[in-house]
């Protein structure tokens, strides 16, 4: 009976240090483009609905309010969204649709309706380093980017607000881009990017963080998150409510014709 | 608020039926002020008017519901003093169709403050073009009907009340005028609009396809012209010339076609309309307007290098078919746009300043405008708009221009 005590014993000393070695030979192998996939690739469900609530604060506290209603739908690996702004009351109506795709060579299609124009017009996919309504979010950081249009570096492991995180180290491709690069930290247990670091040419320009995040339908979603821009002194707080997931948004939601009322209906 | 506090005090239920219905409708809107000066002597108010929109809007189930009503003091064109019905319209929304009902503002084209294809809702000129686009344009009583596809849209509208363009009124600072020899009389009819009938009506057709990377649509709207053509009759007594104007409204069919195409930081834009039966006034006072086809055409570009710059660039020109050179127009008239703008200050403040520009009679309208946003909803506007050149399209108003002050409340 002894005997049969120290061969388990043994028998599961052994498969637990097996275990652990499995377990450094895989964290060893894996890379920040890993990372970067699972992030993009994290379950989101097939469609979402939001209404997201930002908030701009300047360095002498003073706040201006955007309210957005939100929709988006996966097509594959590409997506199709639709904003429509509540906030400001000069800018109520009008209406952004995006078809992203997947495909880096693909250009996004983009249409905006402006209700005081009255009719919607085509505008260019390129254009996606410009801030959002004046934001501290630039259309890109806001938007599903490929995860090779940056190569990325597996720079460790760390604790961000006590989440367990992969630190991650991503470089644009494009000379170009606004940014030279970006320090990322994704969390092992949601797979969603807790802070980010964004540096330009003259240094640190903006960190982003997630104040609040918890599972909604299923699917980790961050509810409350900011974005500073610590060279100006400026930040934009970013909320999102009445968070819906796989709700069966209609592919009519996702057409010029919809956005042409003002409205999504 | 107090509405809110009551129903919270009624009860629970009726609560929750209030402000679901509360959240059906909306209201919101603006108000205005503009104040202008004359550049040049007297250095007088060309503008100067306080202007509101109220907008109500309601959302209940398939069915939206839209009116908006404006309220205006003019203190330069007394005839714009009042309050009108904007637009008020129902519209029900199906699987696959909609439907507009009522009275609408209805854009058509890819073009910016150029109208080719865009000839549904009628201009209103009474500051000339002053004014922002969108208060510009007249609504039109009119059914809008559209079949909704995957990428294809068909979309028909019929107008059975006709709408002319508004011209600036006689004592308006941006009058007309036209030279008259002394020893020319002039005396001129009512203008002659159809009346409302079914065989009167306007009618238009347009199919549009938005796929990836492309914009196409192509249209056909069997209308009447917004402008009314100046017949004359002429007659000679006593060495003296009798000039009796009839001006009158005609049909005309207008064939169009339209696309715009993304690459890269662009976008490119085109529009062609084949007027067939348009009329064309003559040189001399004492000859009569021609009927004829034309091609109205052009060409655009935007483009967004990023860093909140905006460019759009314009070319359109109006090609008469036989030509006659008793017309007053050229047989290819050009003309261009150039907008460029660039917002700051956590796009608070916007830079712009449009250009429009008559390559024949090397004509320009410039308008140079800075708006900063105070606050989300108060902004405030300041620019100035220079016309230039000696001909008759801009040059006519070198002393209408003018330096003006704007603020803008919307709610």
């Amino acid at each position: 009976m002894l005997k049969k005590i120290h061969f388990l014993l043994l028998a599961s000393t052994m498969l637990f240090f097996a275990g652990q070695d499995m377990l450094r030979a895989e964290t060893a192998q894996t890379t920040g483009r890993d990372v970067m996939v699972m992030e993009d690739e994290r379950p989101d469900g097939n469609d979402r609905t939001s209404v997201m609530k930002m908030t701009l604060v300047n360095k002498r506290g003073s706040k201006r309010v955007r309210e957005v209603s939100s929709y988006s739908k996966d097509y594959g690996k590409d997506k199709k969204s639709v904003m429509v702004f509540d906030r400001p009351a000069d800018v109520k109506g009008t209406a952004f649709l995006s078809w992203e795709y997947d495909d880096p060579e693909k250009e996004d299609d983009k249409w905006l309706y402006m209700p005081a124009m009255k009719k919607v017009r085509r505008i260019s996919g390129a254009s996606k380093n410009e801030y959002f309504m004046g934001s501290d979010f630039t259309y890109d950081d806001m938007g599903d980017r490929n995860v090779d249009e940056d190569t990325h570096k597996l720079l460790g492991e760390e604790e961000v607000d006590g989440h367990p995180c992969w630190k991650v180290e991503s470089i644009p491709v494009d000379p170009d881009d606004m940014y030279t690069r970006k320090v990322i930290w994704v969390s092992k247990e949601a797979q969603m990017v807790l802070k980010a670091e964004y540096y330009d040419k003259d240094g640190l320009l903006k960190v982003y963080r997630v104040l609040d995040f918890d599972k909604e339908g299923g699917f980790w979603s961050v509810q409350h998150s900011e974005m500073e821009n610590v060279v100006r002194n400026h930040k934009t707080v970013m909320e999102f409510d009445s968070m819906q997931y796989d709700t069966g948004l209609q592919d009519k939601l996702f057409r010029v014709s919809s956005i042409q009322r003002g409205r999504v209906h | 608020m107090m509405t809110l506090g009551c129903v919270q005090m009624a009860g629970a239920e009726v609560s929750a039926e209030e402000t679901s219905w509360m959240e059906q409708v909306a209201v919101d809107g603006w108000i205005e002020g503009v104040q202008s000066v004359q550049v040049r002597s007297p250095h007088d108010a060309l503008t100067s008017r306080v202007w509101g929109r109220l907008k109500l809007s309601a959302d209940i189930d398939d069915f939206f519901g839209y009116v908006s009503v404006d309220a205006q003091k003019n203190w330069t064109v007394d005839s714009e003093t009042g309050i009108d019905v904007h637009e008020a319209w129902l519209e029900y929304v199906a699987d696959g169709w909609d439907a507009r009902i009522g009275r609408q503002v209805i854009i058509w084209g890819k073009a910016d403050g150029l109208q080719i294809t865009d000839i549904i809702s009628p201009p209103d000129y009474t500051e000339f073009i002053t004014r922002d686009l969108e208060e510009i344009r007249l609504p039109v009583d009119a059914a809008k009907f559209r079949l909704l596809g995957e990428t294809v849209d068909v979309e028909l509208i019929w107008i059975p009340v006709f709408r002319a363009a508004v011209q600036p009124s006689a004592d308006s600072p941006w009058a007309l005028g036209q030279d008259i020899p002394d020893d020319v009389r002039v005396t001129v009819s009512p203008v002659d609009e159809p009346e409302t009938s079914l065989e009167n009506s306007e009618i238009a057709l347009k199919v549009s396809a938005f796929w990836s990377g492309l914009d196409v649509a192509v249209s056909a709207f069997h209308t009447w012209d917004d402008n009314p053509a100046m017949h004359r009759t002429v007659t000679q007594r006593n060495g003296e010339t009798d000039i009796h104007f009839s001006p009158e409204h005609h049909r005309m069919t207008v064939f169009g076609l339209e696309f715009s195409r993304p690459w890269s930081d662009f976008v490119f834009r085109g529009e062609v309309a084949y007027y067939l039966g348009r009329f064309f006034e003559p040189r001399s006072i004492t000859g009569d307007p021609s009927r004829k086809n034309a091609l109205n055409w052009l060409a655009g570009i935007d483009w967004t290098p990023g860093n909140d710059w905006s460019v759009t660039a314009q070319t359109a020109g109006v090609f008469i078919m036989d030509y006659e050179r008793s017309l007053a127009a050229e047989q290819h008239a050009l003309s261009g746009t150039l907008n460029v703008s660039k917002k700051l200050l956590r796009q608070t403040l916007t830079l712009s300043n449009m250009l429009y520009y008559d390559v024949r009679e090397q004509d320009f309208f410039e308008q140079i405008k800075a708006e900063y946003a105070v606050t989300d909803d108060l902004h405030f506007l300041t620019g100035v708009d220079v016309f230039g050149g000696g001909g008759q399209s801009f040059g006519r108003y070198k002393d209408n221009t003018q330096v003006w002050f704007k603020a803008k409340y919307s709610f």
